[in-house]
């Protein structure tokens, strides 16, 4: 059995004597200055004190507590002097002198046992703590590293977790800035010594080199970046620290290599520790994976936007190089065809007439190509604005009569008792009308075109069930224009197929009729900006009708409008949109449009006031390339409608908050 | 008679413009690129000038600035002829002044008719053809 240490506290010669003879084979210290005591407890580290009760002058209480502090048995040798029961109830043991040496140690051979397990128990309560500590270290590790997408930032989560759960003194990670850019990371409690850094590297190298069995960059001592992170200056670290307890592990998912990292630590580390590192380097590897991911997507994408540029880039040039011959060769023969040159033949005029019909019409199929590119860009240009639509109809009715009159229709239009203003571009509602009465005109040999106008409710429209899906989702109230002829009509399978692209080339039929096939699409993309719909309805060998329906402006349809061309327009450019709708009874709103800097300023802000009778609202508009998330959006709210009642007191105020159309809360103030 | 300047790099365009515009009785002097334009401008001071946008050397934009900005030229009315149709470029043309904005493809009665609206009929051939 190992010796055990005694610190007698006592004066007394006799009892002195007797404790030694009872545990001569055991180490006794005696003592009778108090201030020893506690430096003997400090150095010695006994594993009893025995303190003599007779001894005067002490507060026998105060000691004993102030023993109590360290891990040590306390017996008490009662005397004659009198004590308080709570000197007794300080103290684990007690005899009565004199000292019966049997029962003394036997008092103290127990004495030790329960030390022994106490102190068991001890070390298992600070193993738990420790373990606890641990574990919450890894548990916020892991939550913080779910929040990133940053490599830098997961790899600084890491090894801040890897410090507080381990104590490391040094730690070497090995990372890639990018593909050809490798950096070794070095977080240490003191400096770090030129030639430790030396040998950091080349030790980095060669643990590089011995886990890539073919590594696809040549690190070498001049190509490795140093990134240090020194937490003292006042003490330098050197070759000393190779000597101390390392843990090394590689950051690999799969077969791909992120890094590795290893820490130094004078502290062996245990089996736990090695656990612990284990696992949090773990932890990192699958955020990195997705990391990397992120960045690829991130390349991609901007890969593709600018593509995507250079395709509108590449259609204007060419449509630009494609329009000044046609130009020049269309002036030519108009000149010619004008007389202004000199007097020609019937057959020259029949074959420069040809070629002029000719040109206008490739002009009409390079004009419907930059459209289509331009719509589906979303880089059309709209200029909405209300208006009434029957001077449109008659402007296009009276542009193709004469071509009518040609072939011997006749185009029909009265305009209905009852209109409505409708938002939109009249140049493009043109533009879908001349194509649906050109295309009647060219496939009718013998009757009258209708064009009809009306205000329907979205509820009365008729409709083929092909075309379902564009019309269910229409709503209120709808100006409806139909453009009816009596030619060669479409079969119903192919009703919906005569708004695809390029629908007219597949179907020999119409083809000897001419066309770039892709007027009906631009028409159904042009009505879809104008939150409108397109659809036709056909007997075969009877006639067609045309239908399109632009919503009847009011404050919400208008709304809306604006809405989306912003939205198509944020989105062209990459960019996100959120919307910002504020209510207010009074007229609190005005003056909120001018704290648009409470947002941030790196938003390009638009507004937009909407006046609802009595009831002012503001629309707010926020365009930026990062996603604004829901909770910054609400926060920047709060802060501005806070700020505007501590300015103007008691006012009612109502907001709602979307991102690219997607309602995100919806929230009330009042007070 | 008054003198037109057009100014386009497209020779054809040129060309048959010039052809038009003196048939209804105007002079046409022509330059190719932007350089010659202005030069030409200052030099005969022409009643009207039909300047392309995208030209080598200084483009039309640029020109009619140098022009409007200039007491001596700002009142020659600037017809811009361009292939861009876009809003945004229209904006540019209505800052530097011009006074029309036509896209081409245009048709040259368009043009011979704008040319008459700043500068009337003229009085010579082209009366006998014209017609209210």
């Amino acid at each position: 059995m190992a010796m055990t240490k005694f610190l007698l506290i006592s004066g007394d010669e006799v009892k002195d004597q007797v404790v030694r003879e009872v545990f001569s084979s055991d180490e006794v210290i005696t003592t009778v200055d108090e201030t020893l005591v506690f430096d003997t407890l400090k150095v010695e580290e006994p594993d009893i004190v025995i303190i003599d009760g007779d001894l005067s002058g002490l507060d026998f209480k105060a000691l004993c507590r102030k023993i109590k502090q360290y891990p040590v048995v306390i017996l008490l040798i009662l005397g004659e002097t009198k004590h308080n029961k709570d000197v007794t109830h300080n103290v684990n043991l007690f005899i009565k002198a004199p000292i019966d040496k049997k029962l003394l140690s036997a008092t103290v051979d127990s004495a030790l046992k329960t030390r022994q397990s106490l102190l068991k128990m001890t070390k298992s309560n600070q193993e738990l703590a420790r373990s606890l500590y641990q574990l919450n270290v890894m548990y916020n590790t892991s939550s913080q590293l779910a929040g990133s997408l940053d490599k830098d930032k997961l790899l600084r989560i890491m090894i801040e977790g890897l410090e507080k759960s381990l104590n490391f003194e040094l730690s070497c990670t090995l990372t890639f800035r990018s593909e050809r850019e490798p950096v070794l990371i070095i977080d240490s409690l003191y400096k770090v010594s030129d030639r430790l850094l030396e040998a950091l590297k080349l030790r980095a190298i060669l643990s590089y080199k011995s886990l890539l069995e073919d590594p696809p960059l040549d690190i070498k001592i001049g190509n490795l970046k140093i990134e240090k992170n020194i937490k003292h200056n006042f003490q330098e670290y050197d070759f000393s620290i190779l000597r101390y307890d390392n843990m090394f592990a590689p950051i690999m998912l799969n077969d791909e290599f992120f890094g590795f990292t290893e820490i130094y630590r004078e502290k062996p580390f245990s089996t736990e520790d090695a656990t612990v590192f284990q696992t949090l380097v773990q932890q990192v590897i699958l955020p990195l994976k997705s990391a990397s991911l992120y960045e690829e997507l991130k390349m991609t994408n901007r890969k593709l936007q600018k593509l995507e540029r250079l395709k509108s880039e590449f259609i204007s040039i060419v449509s630009h190089e494609l329009r000044t011959p046609l130009t020049a060769i269309k002036n030519a023969m108009d000149i010619i065809l004008s007389g202004k040159a000199g007097a020609m033949t019937e057959n020259i005029q029949k074959f420069v007439t040809m070629g002029k019909r000719n040109s206008i019409r490739l002009s009409g199929i390079i004009n419907d190509l930059l459209d289509i590119s331009k719509i589906e860009a979303g880089k059309m240009d709209f200029k909405f604005e209300l208006t009434h639509i029957e001077p449109v109809i008659e402007y296009v009715k009276n542009n193709l009569a004469e071509v009518a009159n040609e072939k011997g229709l006749t185009i029909k239009y009265t305009p209905p008792e009852e209109s409505a203003e409708v938002y939109a571009d009249s140049n493009r509602i043109e533009q879908v009308l001349t194509n649906l009465v050109s295309n009647a005109i060219k496939f009718t040999q013998a009757g009258d075109i209708e064009i009809t106008s009306k205000v329907v409710n979205a509820r009365e429209l008729h409709y083929d069930q092909c075309f379902e899906e564009d019309i269910k989702k229409l709503q209120g109230n709808y100006l409806q224009v139909c453009v009816e002829d009596h030619g060669i009509g479409i079969e119903r399978k192919d009703l919906n197929h005569v708004f695809d692209k390029f629908a007219q080339i597949e179907n020999s039929l119409s083809r000897q009729v001419g066309g770039s096939g892709l007027g009906l699409p631009i028409a159904r993309q042009l009505m879809e900006s104008h939150n409108g719909a397109i659809w036709c309805d056909s007997e075969i060998n009877k006639g067609s009708k045309f239908y399109f329906v632009i919503p009847v402006a009011n404050d919400k349809s208008n709304f809306n409008m604006i809405k989306k061309q912003l939205i198509q327009k944020a989105r062209s450019n990459g960019s996100t949109v959120a919307i910002i709708k504020i209510k207010s009874t009074n007229e609190v709103i005005e003056n909120l449009i001018n704290e648009e800097n409470l947002l941030n300023k790196t938003y390009m802000s638009n507004s937009l006031v909407e006046k609802e009778g009595s009831l002012t609202s503001l629309s707010m508009v926020v365009i930026d390339g990062d996603k604004p998330s829901a909770e910054f959006l609400k926060k920047k709210i709060d802060t501005l409608v806070e700020h505007k009642k501590n300015v103007y007191g008691e006012c009612d105020i109502m907001y709602s908050y979307e991102i690219e159309g997607e309602v995100h809360e919806k929230d009330s103030y009042s007070r | 008679m008054k003198k037109i300047l057009i100014v386009d790099d497209e020779q054809d365009i040129v060309e048959s413009l010039k052809f038009v515009l003196e048939v209804s009785g105007f002079v046409c002097y022509t330059a190719f690129n932007g350089e010659d334009g202005l030069r030409l401008a200052k030099e005969i001071m022409p009643d009207l000038i039909i300047l392309d946008v995208m030209m080598p050397k200084i483009n039309g934009y640029k020109i009619s600035r140098l022009l409007k900005y200039d007491n001596k030229y700002k009142d020659i009315p600037i017809i811009m002829v361009t292939a861009r149709s876009q809003l945004e470029d229209k904006a540019i043309g209505e800052e530097t002044g011009v006074n029309e904005y036509i896209t081409k493809p245009f048709e040259l009665d368009q043009i011979v008719k704008k040319v008459e609206e700043y500068l009337g009929k003229d009085e010579g051939e082209g009366a006998a053809e014209g017609e209210a």
